[in-house]
């Protein structure tokens, strides 16, 4: 049942091969939807546009070992290919790293790049096409699997180059890089860095800006689902109306992220009202049960339906390889939009029911409650005898709103007053100004 | 030429038509010297007899001697008029007499316009050119002369330098083309026209040609069953010959009379119709074609307003034929922007591969050919056979536009493609799916097999077509293609894809800034997309998508579907003409009494809860969702008696009351009743939706409106009452409360939902009136200051204020005096208050 909602499919177009495997690998691992084989054998197939030789190898041989035959590489020939090149490249982006690594130099260097390029021409004979060579060799080693080092390189170049696209390439590069080798910090940073650049940059046409961000929305999922800060990165990010379009125009799917995001932060209670208006108007491109749990809590009031959706939800996310952390967060978090509703809306609950509602045993619910009243102050009482939860409901008194209607009144009356005095005087100053130099008036 | 012709010969008219009816109707050849005499009746009455003598001669007697001497004699005598006058121009410019000028001026154009027929064959007479170029310049520089010289004209003279200045400018306006030439080579100009005037004399000895032809001409009925020989027996007796060599001059000549005041179409007509039958070769074919098929076009457009039937058939069936030699003859082109032959007397053959480009443009008859479709459909009664019967005719129009589209893109003329991708476009976009592929296979059969591709789905067919108008029109044509796209997305009922089409084309907000008929189009989607939402279940966009164009009241001028009632008589009769031209034809158009159904029934269930809602709290009235509904339920409650419902309104009037007031039941029944409804494709499950909406909206109208007495209502009870499940009442009630639109709390415990009230009382109550009107108070005045608050800049600022310190005092003393003086005039006080500003800024 869940395999339709594996979004692994829908995601992949999206992102870059070596990002790839670790998705492949997650749903190999958990043994989820798809046959092992066949994701070995995808896997393979992945790796062979790369030049990561060992790694080839390896998943050549456990094909061979699954029974699975692919063709025969010529593995050894192409590793001396690749080793070459490697080399070569290694060598040629060593004379500039050699440049900038002297302390002389990096003392040299100031804020401008243009000047930066100047002084490194001048004194040590160094062109853009050598700086071009680390960019290269940053992407080889990348290629490679080398992703330390590449972040490295693509560092350096991003530094001392002036070419702006191939800058961006390089910074997409680089948050690659640091994904795959789990420097989140660093990679949060890049994402930030990324997207200043992507909102700035003048693409030739909007299409080619809509498919940037929808490159960067995928890729910083890696990076927000695993940085602390993250959860509130994302929904910062992807509610910016930019992106809520890129979402709705080409893919509906990061919604569920983007939903199970805001369930998960607390702190945006307010967010969920745009969330929702979100996921209503998209319901008819994008549907899952993390969204439609939101719609049947928000959209229909069907506490039946949002209880059912919640246990798909579970499951869902337990398959998904960025949610599968925050799965317990989510459903504690879901529990107390469910319950933070439901008490809204009703005045006398019964235990039993709610905590059915929220998939609890009573004990389990009756102290879910007590925790609930006492941490979201929510006024209510838990009547023993009845075995029912009272809902204190709290109209506004009259007075509150009367007090509440001429709050702002007297203030301002007061600077409308003030306002009319200073105009007053500003007049009569004018007009006997006027009188003693009628002819500036002429 | 021709339209000097035209304005040169207004009054000769009407002696000429009924002379013409002496001669037999079909006359082209003769028709020059008959004109010159004609004319020359009214101006030189003296000549007269001659002229009869004349025209007799070359009308009765057939003798070919008459004829040549007359034709010479005709027109050397002409141009040797021509030729005094002009010579006596340029004496009269040499020594500055302008008023000699005028005069002979006046002659030549007079002698010109005798001698129009002659022209009309042979051409403005080069001299006649020179000597008008020469009179522009030489007028040019006695005015400028006479501005710089110390001793001025005489007044007569003067005066009629400056009449002459008019004169020649309108004149050689008409010649504008010959004067370019000669400005361009003065030198040789007159040895040119020595040619010409020597090669027009040999061809006017040939006469026997002319002859026959006319005579041919004359004959030209009774011989149509015998002449498939090309050798037709004259009236006379003589034999005529259509053959290949003079196939060319013939066409030259029906070419050169087109367009003329006396040009009798249908002879022209049947002359090229039979040059088609003699055309063997591909070139002469084209050519004659297209001759042919502009021909048809020229035909005058009767009382009817549209070309005739019959005329347009024919048009369409020599199209066809063009686009088949075209189609096979793939060294021939016919193009827009090519010169003009001057020499078109000769046969072409392409040559090694190179192409042989004929002028004219097929494109435009396609355009000229379903433009004339639509007006023949805006005119023809749509309730008339003749309209389905007219209709009919579509699929072979349609097939021309899919033929001539597959040729432009054998030749890559993306803009020719465009076009005739659009006008394919627009004969679809507001099918249903069955009559497009219906047309498809329809106008695949009268297609050649290579061409034939009937789309098998028109979703697909649309796309394809839109797509292509997407990647390679101009902008409007981009616009309309979407636009197209949109409506056919939500005819059939893709309503979402039709919205986000919408929405991310931005075409809301510049489409105010196009033209009427894009407009039009616009609004069409728009309603499309109302009804489309509405056959969907989604009431509250389809009321917003009709909005804009149902609330106005003025539906019928939007869509053009017909003209509006005189708006207090404000229409100019041009500006109704060209709403006319602009009308939709029936076949096109949206049902206006569904879609006021539509629109009313939506108003009704988005507006009755919220009137409900609002209570008899007076502010909140003010919002509302549609005016024009609110009008006719006003309207409808103020009559004291209401009889049976009759129409679509008072049903939905009757069905809105009935829902005000819980009776979900009859207000269902009302709105079921009501034909127009199977018009909508499944119509039940369109009152069944509508009858689900009803109940819900029922329910929320009556917790809206009976909250206030009672203190708790059971969950059962209202779900037994609306007929509606359980949870769906649960549900519908969760949401009020949450929204805060209705003050209550369900009771999970004993299934009841518990209203909360506010009971006010009457102090409090009126507490809170006061505290709201006091807070309107305060509002006001601020609006007010606001007003009042000047543009800033409004006058220049003044210098810096030095005597400030001397005058504090006197200011003081002004203070009390300055509003009170100010109170005058109104722009008095506002120039107080623009100081005010300078003040309160320093």
């Amino acid at each position: 049942m869940a395999a339709q909602y594996d979004l692994t499919s829908k995601m992949i177009p999206f992102l870059d091969q070596h990002l790839v495997f670790p998705l492949l690998e997650f749903l190999e691992i958990n043994e989820l939807f798809y046959s092992p084989s066949s994701l070995l054998e995808a896997r393979y197939e992945l790796s062979l546009k790369t030049n990561m030789i060992d790694f080839i190898d390896k998943l050549h041989g456990d094909l061979v070992n699954a029974g699975v035959a692919p063709g025969s590489i010529e593995s050894a020939k192409r590793r001396e290919e690749i080793l070459e090149k490697l080399e070569a490249s290694q060598s040629e982006a060593r004379k500039v790293l050699d440049v900038i690594e002297n302390p002389d130099v990096i003392a040299a260097l100031r804020q401008d790049k243009l000047q930066n390029l100047q002084f490194l021409k001048d004194n040590y004979g160094m062109t853009p096409e050598m700086i071009q060579t680390l960019y290269k060799f940053g992407q080889f080693q990348y290629s490679c699997g080398n992703y330390g080092g590449a972040a490295d390189m693509l560092y350096h170049y991003r530094v001392l180059s002036t070419d702006d696209n191939l800058g961006l390439s390089a910074l997409w590069g680089k948050l690659a890089s640091e994904i795959l080798v789990g420097n989140w910090e660093v990679a949060f940073e890049a994402v930030q860095e990324l997207k200043e650049n992507i909102d700035k940059t003048h693409f030739p046409s909007a299409l080619h800006q809509l498919e940037q961000r929808t490159w960067f929305l995928h890729w910083s999922l890696f990076v927000f689902f695993n940085h602390p800060k993250g959860r509130d990165a994302v929904v910062d990010l992807f509610l910016q109306p930019a992106y809520i379009n890129t979402i709705q125009t080409s893919c509906p799917w990061i919604l569920r992220y983007l939903t199970a995001a805001v369930i998960t932060n607390k702190r945006r209670k307010t967010l969920v009202k745009d969330l929702v208006k979100i996921i209503e108007h998209e319901s008819y491109q994008y549907r899952d049960p993390v969204t439609e749990f939101v719609e049947a809590l928000y959209i229909s009031f069907d506490f039946d339906l949002a209880k059912k959706k919640l246990v798909e939800c579970e499951e869902v996310l337990e398959n998904d390889f960025f949610l599968v952390a925050v799965q317990e967060e989510f459903i504690q978090n879901a529990r107390c939009f469910i319950s933070e509703t439901y008490c809204r809306i009703h005045q006398k609950i019964d235990v039993a029911e709610l905590s059915q509602t929220l998939n609890m045993s009573k004990e389990e619910g009756e102290k879910w409650i007590v925790n609930l009243i006492r941490d979201t102050r929510v006024d209510a009482k838990i009547d023993y005898k009845e075995n029912t939860v009272l809902m204190n409901t709290n109209t506004t008194s009259v007075y509150q709103q009367i007090i509440e209607r001429t709050k702002g009144l007297s203030f301002r009356s007061q600077v409308l007053a003030t306002s009319i005095e200073k105009r007053e005087a500003a007049q009569a100053k004018a007009i006997q100004h006027e009188k003693n130099h009628p002819s500036t008036e002429a | 030429m021709s339209r000097f012709f035209r304005t040169g010969e207004s009054d000769s008219d009407e002696t000429e038509s009924d002379y013409s009816d002496e001669l037999t109707a079909s006359e082209s050849e003769d028709h020059s010297d008959s004109d010159d005499d004609s004319s020359s009746e009214d101006d030189q009455p003296g000549k007269k007899p001659q002229g009869r003598l004349f025209v007799a001669g070359s009308d009765d007697s057939d003798s070919e001697d008459d004829t040549v001497r007359v034709v010479r004699s005709a027109k050397d005598k002409r141009f040797e008029e021509i030729d005094l006058a002009v010579t006596a121009m340029a004496n009269g410019q040499k020594i500055n007499d302008w008023v000699s000028v005028q005069n002979e001026f006046d002659r030549a154009n007079k002698a010109l316009q005798k001698a129009a027929g002659i022209i009309a064959q042979s051409g403005v007479p080069k001299f006649y050119i020179k000597a008008i170029a020469e009179l522009e310049k030489a007028i040019q520089s006695g005015l400028d002369k006479e501005k710089t010289a110390s001793k001025k004209m005489n007044a007569s003279n003067a005066k009629a330098l400056n009449s002459m200045k008019q004169k020649v400018k309108k004149n050689n306006r008409l010649y504008e083309k010959e004067i370019q030439e000669y400005e361009k080579d003065p030198e040789h100009y007159d040895v040119q026209e020595e040619e010409v005037v020597v090669a027009s004399k040999t061809k006017a000895k040939k006469p026997k040609k002319v002859l026959s032809e006319s005579e041919e001409e004359e004959s030209g009925e009774e011989e149509e069953e015998a002449d498939d020989g090309f050798t037709p027996v004259g009236a006379g007796g003589k034999t005529v010959e259509f053959t290949q060599e003079n196939l060319f001059k013939k066409l030259k000549e029906v070419i050169d009379a087109r367009g003329k005041k006396n040009t009798n179409r249908e002879e022209q007509v049947r002359i090229l119709e039979r040059l088609l039958v003699i055309a063997n070769t591909p070139y002469q074919k084209i050519l004659v074609l297209l001759n042919l098929i502009s021909a048809q076009f020229d035909f005058a457009i009767g009382l009817s307003g549209y070309m005739s039937i019959s005329l347009w058939k024919n048009a369409e069936k020599y199209l066809n034929n063009l686009l088949t030699i075209l189609e096979s003859n793939s060294g021939y082109i016919v193009k827009e922007d090519i010169p003009e032959e001057d020499d078109i007397e000769k046969d072409r053959v392409p040559e090694d591969g190179k192409t042989v480009f004929i002028q004219g443009s097929i494109i435009a008859f396609i355009d000229r050919l379903d433009d004339e479709f639509t007006k023949s459909l805006q005119n023809i009664d749509p309730h008339t056979t003749d309209y389905v019967d007219r209709l009919k005719d579509e699929v072979g129009l349609y097939a021309v536009i899919v033929r001539s589209n597959a040729y432009f893109r054998g030749l890559e003329q993306t803009d020719a493609i465009c076009r005739t991708t659009m006008r394919r476009l627009e004969h679809l976009y507001f099918k249903p799916d069955v009559v497009i592929i219906a047309v498809e296979n329809a106008t695949a059969a009268l297609l050649p097999q290579k061409i034939a591709n009937p789309a098998k789905e028109s979703a697909a067919l649309i796309h394809d077509l839109c797509v292509y108008l997407y990647k390679n029109a101009n902008s409007l044509q981009r616009t309309r293609a979407m636009l197209c796209h949109i409506y056919h997305h939500a005819l059939h009922n893709r309503f979402f894809v039709a919205r986000d089409m919408l929405l991310m084309s931005h075409l809301q907000e510049t489409i105010h800034q196009a033209d009427v008929t894009t407009q039009i189009l616009h609004n069409r989607a728009m309603v499309q997309l109302g009804l489309c939402a509405f056959r969907e279940g989604m009431i509250r966009e389809s009321q917003t998508c009709l909005q804009d164009i149902s609330g106005t009241g003025r539906v019928k001028e939007l869509l053009a579907q017909g003209l509006q009632a005189q708006r207090y008589g404000a229409v100019s009769p041009e500006q109704e003409k060209l709403e006319r031209q602009r009308q939709l034809p029936f076949h096109m158009h949206i049902n206006l009494e569904l879609l006021e159904c539509v629109y009313l029934t939506c108003s009704m269930l988005l507006e009755i809860p919220a009137m409900a809602a609002s209570g008899a709290n007076p502010e909140n009235r003010k919002k509302v969702i549609s005016k024009p509904f609110r009008r006719m339920l006003d309207y409808n409650s103020r009559q004291v008696f209401s009889g049976p419902p009759e129409n679509t309104r008072d049903h939905i009037m009757g069905a809105a009351k009935a829902l005000a007031s819980g009776e979900w039941q009859k207000s269902i029944e009302l709105i079921n009743a009501i034909k127009i409804w199977d018009l909508m494709p499944s119509t039940d499950k369109i009152k069944e939706m509508l009858g689900h909406k009803i109940q819900e909206e029922g329910l929320r109208t009556y917790l809206f409106s009976n909250a206030s007495y009672y203190s708790s209502v059971g969950l059962d009870q209202l779900a037994k009452m609306f007929d509606l499940p359980l949870a769906t009442v649960v549900s519908i009630v969760s949401k009020l409360i949450w929204n805060e639109e209705l003050s209550a709390s369900i009771d999970q415990v004993t299934n009841v939902v518990v209203l909360h009230h506010v009971e006010a009382t009457k102090l409090q109550s009126l507490a809170l009136a006061f505290a709201e009107k006091a807070a309107g108070f305060v509002e006001g005045n601020e609006k007010l200051l606001e007003s009042k608050t000047p543009q800033q800049g409004e006058r220049p600022k003044k210098g810096p204020n030095a005597n400030k310190d001397q005058t504090t005092g006197k200011q003081q003393q002004q203070r009390t005096m300055g509003p009170r003086g100010n109170r005058g005039g109104r722009n008095q006080f506002n120039n107080g208050l623009g100081n005010s500003v300078r003040g309160g800024r320093k």
